[in-house]
């Protein structure tokens, strides 16, 4: 799968820093303007896939690079601000903006809309089935192949499936997991996230998958 | 205009006029005046006084009560001395003076307060933006840095970013129409928004979520909608009981949806109930549980709610619920096609 790269224009040191940190904590290329007088051939040159765009920025605002960059470029641009006036959304909006977030992002929400908007964007690339092993995680149709037999999973417990064949061989701390679900509409506490993880367990004791998730006590889950 | 009174006043130009009346009388009767000439004398006197007095009386009380009428008719009384006629008489014109003296400085006054206010609260919006810079910094660097600590971090950070948006909706919530902009959401998708802002909260107090989906849309504000849930949430994690627990559901009726909020906690007594969206009010579980309440947050819900429009109702029984009702326009689906 190709690496996204995504640029992002903030001027806050910290934020432009610690944004860049989650961004390629999340499997994304990310680069950082710091000097916006030249941010227009700066985005030229990096033609990233995605820009995440500040309102407020020294020297000139992003309504104005928004429109400027949409004079030569279709790239999705994210608008993250403070500011929540719905004046400023509309304004986003109207001048191409693809989406509007308010400080302090919610990062599960930052996040899925940068995932999304790349999904729509640059849909070829995208893959929908996660192989580990001799099993395949069908991420589409919600479904896991085994020895040529499948089973149908829940929406829930496909996403814990996928959780952990993207972290395949890793341990998934109970808690980072439960985050991830929590990310993702799934709002389980630890009681809950073993019975769903049970029952995920004999549905693939079902097909002959035996000892596939395993528990590493006090720790959290494998494959 | 008090007719007692008035009358009351006018008595020593009365007695005058009685003393004068009475040394004519001698006068003349020393001069050797029949008594008949004298009595028509005297009545022609008291019929030009009694003219006189009457005459300037409804003449005043007319005056008066087109005043009065005028400033019961008037929105803001205050623009009284701007419309009113200038008055003839010399010493009313002394009073007319002085009441537009008066407006004036008043209206000064007013106005100064008023762009005071304005000017403050924009600081305050300000400040805000302002201060989400660093609420935002120290968010990304605790979720990139998982500490021992950062959750409890995280859960802090949460509350302060909930206590300035509490600041902002109540500076914004006077003109709530500056800030709206109504379209179709879907309402589970600000629930997951509203539990999205609070998830270090929710996880902390190991609260249940139930949710039971549903795709019903409203229009509405998407924003003031989840600051509203925002509050409810809040509440329902302060005032939780053992295994806490909140559902959201859906139902309809009608022509109308609610959106139902249900805790399991410990509940809002009978006679704390009509009174809860009231501002300050803390009833017995603020005042007895360790937490401040405030009695800002329901406060703020129902004066948001009544701004846009949604039903706001609340009751206790086995759980406590929270009813966010919407209207469904069905006007602007059949618009839409």
């Amino acid at each position: 799968m190709a690496v996204y790269k995504i640029m992002i224009l903030e001027d806050d040191p910290v934020i432009r820093t610690e944004l860049k940190n989650m961004l390629c904590g999340n499997g994304y290329d990310a680069a950082a303007v710091s000097d916006f007088s030249e941010t227009i051939t700066e985005v030229k040159k990096q033609a990233p896939h995605l820009i995440l765009l500040d309102i407020k920025l020294p020297g000139t605002d992003g309504f104005s690079l928004c429109s400027e960059i949409r004079t030569f470029s279709d790239v999705p641009i994210v608008f993250v601000t403070s500011s929540n006036t719905d004046m400023d959304e509309l304004n986003s909006i109207m001048l191409g903006g693809d989406a509007y977030i308010t400080k302090p992002y919610n990062r599960a929400i930052l996040l899925a809309k940068i995932a999304s908007l790349l999904k729509r964007a640059y849909s070829a690339g995208h893959q929908d089935v996660l192989p580990y092993q001799n099993t395949c995680l069908h991420l589409e149709s919600g479904r896991l192949e085994f020895n040529g037999q499948q089973i149908d999973l829940t929406k829930n417990e496909l996403k814990i499936l996928y959780y952990l064949y993207k972290n395949a061989g890793k341990i998934c701390p109970r808690n980072d997991l439960i985050d991830f679900l929590w990310d993702n509409q799934l709002y389980v506490d630890d009681n809950a996230l073993s019975v769903n993880v049970n029952r995920i367990r004999d549905k693939l004791a079902s097909i002959g998958l035996h000892d596939f998730i395993k528990t590493r006590h006090r720790q959290g889950y494998f494959i | 205009m008090n007719g007692k009174l008035y009358w009351k006043q006018k008595l020593p130009l009365l007695l005058l006029n009685g003393a004068g009346m009475a040394a004519l009388t001698v006068f003349l009767l020393l001069n050797g005046i029949n008594r008949d000439s004298l009595i028509l004398i005297l009545s022609v006197w008291g019929a030009v006084l009694a003219a006189c007095l009457a005459g300037t009386y409804f003449h005043r009380k007319s005056q008066m009560d087109k005043l009065l009428n005028l400033a019961d008719q008037l929105e803001e009384r205050y623009l009284l001395p701007e419309v009113m006629e200038r008055p003839a008489r010399a010493d009313d014109q002394v009073f007319y003076r002085l009441l537009k003296l008066s407006g004036k400085s008043m209206l000064e006054q007013v106005s100064e307060a008023n762009r005071e206010q304005a000017d403050y609260r924009e600081y305050i919006e300000q400040w805000i933006h302002e201060i989400k810079t660093p609420i935002t910094a120290m968010k990304l660097i605790c979720e990139n840095h998982k500490t021992e600590f950062s959750s409890d971090l995280l859960v802090e950070l949460e509350q302060i970013n909930r206590y300035t948006e509490q600041a902002l909706f109540y500076a914004r919530s006077e003109h709530p129409e500056k800030d709206y902009l109504v379209r179709e959401i879907r309402l589970f998708d600000a629930v997951h928004r509203a539990i999205a802002e609070n998830r270090y909260l929710l996880r902390q107090y190991n609260v249940q979520i139930v949710l039971t989906e549903t795709d019903d849309c409203v229009y509405s504000d998407e924003k003031w909608l989840c600051f509203i849930l925002n509050q409810i949430i809040v509440n329902a994690v302060k005032y939780r009981a053992e295994s806490p627990r909140i559902r959201f559901f859906a139902e309809q009726s009608g022509n109308e949806v609610s959106l139902c909020i249900a805790d399991n906690g410990v509940g809002i007594t009978d006679s704390d109930l009509p009174r809860i969206f009231e501002k300050g009010f803390t009833g017995e579980n603020g005042r007895s549980a360790s937490q401040a309440a405030t009695g800002i947050g329901l406060y703020l819900c129902r004066r948001l709610c009544d701004k846009l429009g949604i039903g706001l109702s609340a009751a206790s029984d086995e759980e406590t619920i929270f009813r966010l009702s919407f209207h469904i326009n069905d006007l602007i689906r059949q618009v839409q096609g």
